[in-house]
């Protein structure tokens, strides 16, 4: 008899302690499989490139780890500072233009206006369509050949393509940075605008009633309440330009042109080993984007603690 | 203190309606997003272009009667042009890792939106950093490790090197899902008796569905897009739509009719998705994972 | 059951014993066709039992595209073989990845790439890491269309590509002339320069009004070399071009090419773009120059491309052939090489000597106009004949002007140099280093001090 008690006692706590391990592991194993993801491909992907940039590649023929020679190479190349300078101006400009762009945008999206059903769906049109698609559109407008020079020959302005103003494959990167606010201004707008929805228009209601011009309203109202918004879409929005390639590649300056492009001429290289070289402005890419948003979400952070939110 | 009803109404009124600088602000990013697309489509049905025309020289159904050879979509639509292996291809790839993916999210995203646990945040913060991670310096990190697996040139690599962007998206979109979703259905089924199993089946998924729908046909739509990692991993052996425009519009200047076809064709499945969101689903489902 | 589970065992250790006999077998197919004891007959049935074959080209230009899988493809498909047809935007995409399978211990008959459309500087990568099939050519039924003896200068053009001994490695399928075209409605055949002294002063009244291909796209890099034959500062023209990089040396390299570079150097500023040149990446870019307006002249691989691009749409009715440069036309030809890691060697076979059949030239001739690249003195008085009908329009040229024109192409070792030099003076346009530095540094970078 007691023996039995015993024994069933026993299986009680066992299938107690084995719940209880199932329930430890129940987190882990449902994070599992995505992480495998992030850890195998995606932080495999960047240890790789990171080993290889300091000279562990056997497949190609070159195992000299560690060496930093192929960082020094980079550094040493006078081309590395313009391409850096040239890959900031590029991921930027975009970046806060297109941000402003789309504050105003989203702002008036609020309005009540014929048709608003229909502009909120077209608006998003680019949003939906691929970069490359974006640079096939740039490049049939603004070449020198394209169809507003066409159209300005037509009127007179011009006589020959060479007349219009050389828009694409420059280094001033008009091309580049038109695809990235014809892209990137529906996103941030959605994101802002679904911001703004959500918080519905109370306060800046009632900052009115208290005698607030529209200046102040925003600026004491409205933007600090989409910037938790901003932030997130400018935290997709740069890194994206930054490391971006086909559309500085097909749009930008054969020489000079930006990291990542650079990145791509080294690698394509025939001679194998200087992939390596490669992989060491991929990682300086990655390092300085990375070492940007930690500074970007801390100055953010410290934001939010003077508003008093944290 | 006091405000009049009418002051209000005034006030809101006012508040309500767009400014002239706002009105044409509208007609200009209307006119922007939709005029860009005119050239490329007229380009799409010309058989030549030549300056200073602003319409076709000739178009392409005048062209094509007498030709020896397809021309434009009769090309488009031949064995020789490879586009349908493109679409084949792109909608294949695209399927695979819509599924995987959400296969691989859907767990994760329930425990992140419903569990407490120790590292969470930091859980989260690293499922997210592939986003801002250039693609270049993934696709060539990755490209050794392939190369030795065997994984170049075929489907597989592709798909996996896919799960990279399309991932961490999807963790998001449907962190939000079942964030906005109370676990007390659950709880009641399973005070009734359900099995965790039928509680999932019956209680759960329907109610997630339309976010995994969302989900779903976003993911599909980044894979559809993906050009560099497809082109690493692809070896130029696996022919996508994508890869197809790059090759296109790689000089800089102006598309050949062929180039601007491909053009049209791959931004179909974005014009699909955007019908079928902006009917079906609520349209803030995407912005809902950045702080929407 | 048991009986299931060891019919099921058996049959796996017969596919795994079959897949490695298969390979060993692919090396004893290999070593007996090359050393002569195959007949071609044996070699027709292998590539039946194979299947398929996998060849790798350029995909840019529509009207190939489609005779090849119209015409090719039926051809093979009545030999029991199945074309797969992938088309690259670059034949060093192929060549990477053969090369990158090679890196993975694929060898014959396991890695994915049978046959590549190359020439040039791709072959000679091919054949420095040790990744071709071996010595075919000579022995395939077509071989007998060209001139393969050492002694007859007409067989040049088969033993040599850009310098570089074939050595039956490669098929000859295609011939070509580097070309210019202009667009005589803008700029009549009378004013275009005929000589780069022509076209520095046209380019100084008409600023813009031509580039050319960047190297090192193979297109660019032939215009560079025949800037090159037409300033060498001895005025033998072609001639020192013809060896090694090894055999002349850095220094002698540097003086042969300074006075070319000091040319490109010089019309740069009145190229398209101006102070900010274009040079387009490829030939289908450049034409798209030309239908756009951009500029009035441009050059490349092709005496038919002018024909092509007119039925396609691509380039304006008005565009002509034009003779440029007077005495430095280079003219080669292109092959079929054949990977040493090809999957179905025997069909890749099969597929060189399709292609190198008058038939084929012929058909591919009549159809799309390239020109033919087997030896027209071998061909039979019907196929001459057929050649003679089939050939398209010159557009403002004949056959005589282009074969007074003709010279040979440079040493692969060369073009090589000369497109890293381009590459750091002309396109960087690095002014800190002499044109003799640079010359020495991309010298040394390939091979040492």
């Amino acid at each position: 008899m007691t023996s039995t008690t015993d024994t069933l006692g026993l299986t009680q706590k066992r299938k107690l302690r084995q719940r209880s391990i199932l329930k430890r592991l129940y987190v882990p194993m449902m994070l599992l499989p995505a992480s495998l993801v992030f850890l195998v491909l995606f932080m495999g992907a960047l240890i790789m490139a990171f080993l290889q940039s300091l000279g562990y590649a056997p497949i190609y023929g070159v195992n000299d780890f560690p060496t930093f020679r192929y960082y020094r190479e980079m550094l040493e190349d006078p081309a590395f500072r313009v391409s850096i300078g040239l890959t900031f101006y590029y991921a930027l400009v975009p970046t806060i233009l297109g941000t402003i762009l789309s504050i105003y945008l989203a702002l008036s999206m609020r309005k009540r206006f014929r048709g608003r059903t229909l502009f909120q769906y077209i608006y998003k049109l680019p949003l939906m369509i691929p970069y490359l698609v974006g640079v096939a559109v740039v490049i049939e407008l603004f070449t020198q050949g394209g169809i507003i020079a066409r159209l300005f020959h037509a009127a007179g302005f011009i006589e020959v393509p060479q007349d219009f103003p050389r828009l694409l494959k420059t280094e001033a990167g008009w091309g580049i940075m038109t695809v990235y606010l014809w892209k990137q201004i529906p996103f941030t707008t959605l994101i802002v605008y679904s911001v703004l929805m959500g918080l519905g228009k109370e306060y800046e209601e009632a900052a009115g009633t208290l005698g607030a011009n529209k200046r102040q309203t925003f600026i004491h109202v409205t933007l600090p309440q989409i910037m938790p918004g901003i932030v997130a879409a400018t935290l997709i929005v740069f890194p994206f330009n930054f490391g971006s390639f086909e559309v500085p590649y097909i749009l930008g300056a054969d020489f000079p042109n930006t990291l990542p492009v650079q990145a791509w001429r080294v690698f394509d290289d025939a001679d194998y080993t200087r992939r390596l070289g490669a992989m060491a402005i991929v990682m300086t890419i990655s390092f300085i984007s990375g070492v940007l948003l930690l500074i970007y979400l801390m100055l953010y952070r410290r934001y939010e603690r003077i508003r008093g939110r944290q | 203190m006091t405000i009049t009803k009418n002051q209000r109404k005034k006030q809101a009124s006012s508040g309500n309606r767009l400014s002239p600088y706002q009105r044409y602000y509208l007609i200009f990013i209307g006119i922007a997003v939709v005029v860009p697309f005119v050239p490329v489509i007229i380009r799409a049905f010309s058989f030549s272009w030549f300056w200073p025309s602003i319409l076709p020289t000739k178009w392409w159904w005048e062209a094509r009667e007498n030709a020896w050879q397809p021309l434009g979509w009769d090309y488009i639509f031949s064995g020789p042009s490879h586009v349908g292996e493109a679409i084949i291809n792109t909608v294949f790839i695209a399927i695979v890792v819509t599924i995987v993916c959400t296969a691989i999210s859907l767990p994760a995203a329930r425990v992140i939106a419903w569990e407490k646990f120790r590292g969470k945040s930091a859980v989260e913060f690293f499922l997210l950093t592939p986003l801002i991670v250039a693609d270049i310096a993934i696709g060539l990190g990755i490209l050794i490790t392939f190369l030795q697996l065997g994984l170049t040139g075929g489907y597989v690599g592709i798909i996996l090197a896919h799960l990279i962007p399309t991932t961490p998206y999807m963790v998001r979109v449907l962190t939000s899902v079942f964030q906005g979703l109370s676990r007390d259905y659950e709880e009641q089924a399973r005070l009734l008796g359900a099995t965790p199993l039928k509680t999932l089946w019956f209680i759960t998924m329907p109610m997630i569905l339309p976010g995994i729908m969302a989900g779903g046909l976003f993911a599909f739509l980044i894979s559809t897009n993906i050009f560099l990692l497809t082109f690493f991993v692809g070896q130029g052996n696996i022919v996508t739509l994508p890869t197809m425009l790059f090759a296109k519009v790689i000089g800089g200047s102006s598309l050949d009719t062929i180039g601007a076809e491909v053009a049209l064709i791959l931004s179909l499945p974005g014009l699909i998705l955007l019908i079928i969101t902006e009917r079906f689903l609520k349209e803030e489902i995407f912005a809902k994972g950045f702080g929407g | 059951m048991r009986k299931y589970l060891v019919g099921l065992v058996t049959a796996m250790v017969a596919m795994a014993s079959g897949a490695t006999s298969y390979a060993a077998d692919e090396e004893a197919f290999r070593d007996a066709f090359l050393s002569g004891n195959l007949s071609y007959d044996d070699v027709l049935a292998r590539a039946a039992e194979e299947g398929e074959v996998n060849w790798f080209f350029w995909g840019g230009s529509q009207a190939l595209n489609t005779w090849v899988e119209t015409s090719v493809s039926a051809a093979m498909a009545e030999l029991g073989v199945k074309l797969n047809v992938t088309h690259i935007t670059n034949t060093r995409d192929a060549v990477d990845l053969a090369l990158a399978e090679k890196a993975t211990g694929k060898g014959l008959g396991e890695g994915s790439v049978d046959a590549i459309w190359i020439n040039g500087e791709n072959f000679y990568t091919l054949a420095k890491n040790d990744l071709l099939f071996g010595s075919f050519a000579q022995l395939l039924p077509s071989s007998q269309y060209l001139f393969w003896d050492p002694s007859d200068a007409r067989s040049g053009a088969n033993l040599f590509d850009f310098g570089f001994p074939t050595e039956s490695r490669e098929m000859p399928w295609g011939a070509g002339q580097y070309i210019c075209y202009i667009d005589t409605s803008r700029l009549s055949a009378s004013d275009a320069p005929t000589t780069f002294a022509e076209l520095e002063a046209w380019l100084q009244d008409s600023p813009g009004r031509f580039t050319y291909i960047a190297p090192p796209h193979f297109n660019g890099n032939t215009f560079v070399q025949e800037v090159m034959y037409a300033h060498n500062p001895d005025g033998t023209g072609h001639a020192p071009f013809m060896s090694s990089a090894e055999s002349l040396g850095s220094a002698e390299i540097a003086r042969l090419i300074t006075p070319g570079f000091e040319y490109l150097k010089r019309i740069e500023p009145n190229l398209l773009g101006g102070s900010d040149p274009v040079y387009p990446k490829d030939q289908n870019v450049n034409e798209t120059l030309v239908a756009s307006g951009e500029v009035d002249m441009a050059c490349r691989f092709g005496t038919s491309a002018v024909h092509t691009g007119i039925s396609n749409g691509t380039l304006p009715p008005t565009t002509q052939n034009h003779l440029f440069p007077e005495g430095y036309m280079i003219g080669n030809k292109n092959f079929i090489g054949i990977p040493g890691n090809a999957p179905h060697p025997a069909a890749a076979l099969v597929l060189a000597n399709v292609l190198a059949s008058p038939d084929s030239q012929i058909s591919r001739l009549e159809t799309i106009g390239y020109e033919i690249g087997i030896d027209a003195p071998k061909l039979s008085s019907t196929d001459l004949q057929r050649v003679a009908d089939g050939m398209p329009p010159l557009y403002g040229v004949t056959l005589e002007g282009l074969g007074n024109n003709k010279v040979p192409d440079t040493n692969a070792s060369l073009v090589d140099i000369i497109e890293g030099v381009w590459m750091e003076y002309i396109e960087r346009g690095d002014t800190s280093r002499s044109l003799g530095q640079i010359v020495a540094d991309v010298y040394n970078s390939k091979y040492g001090s």
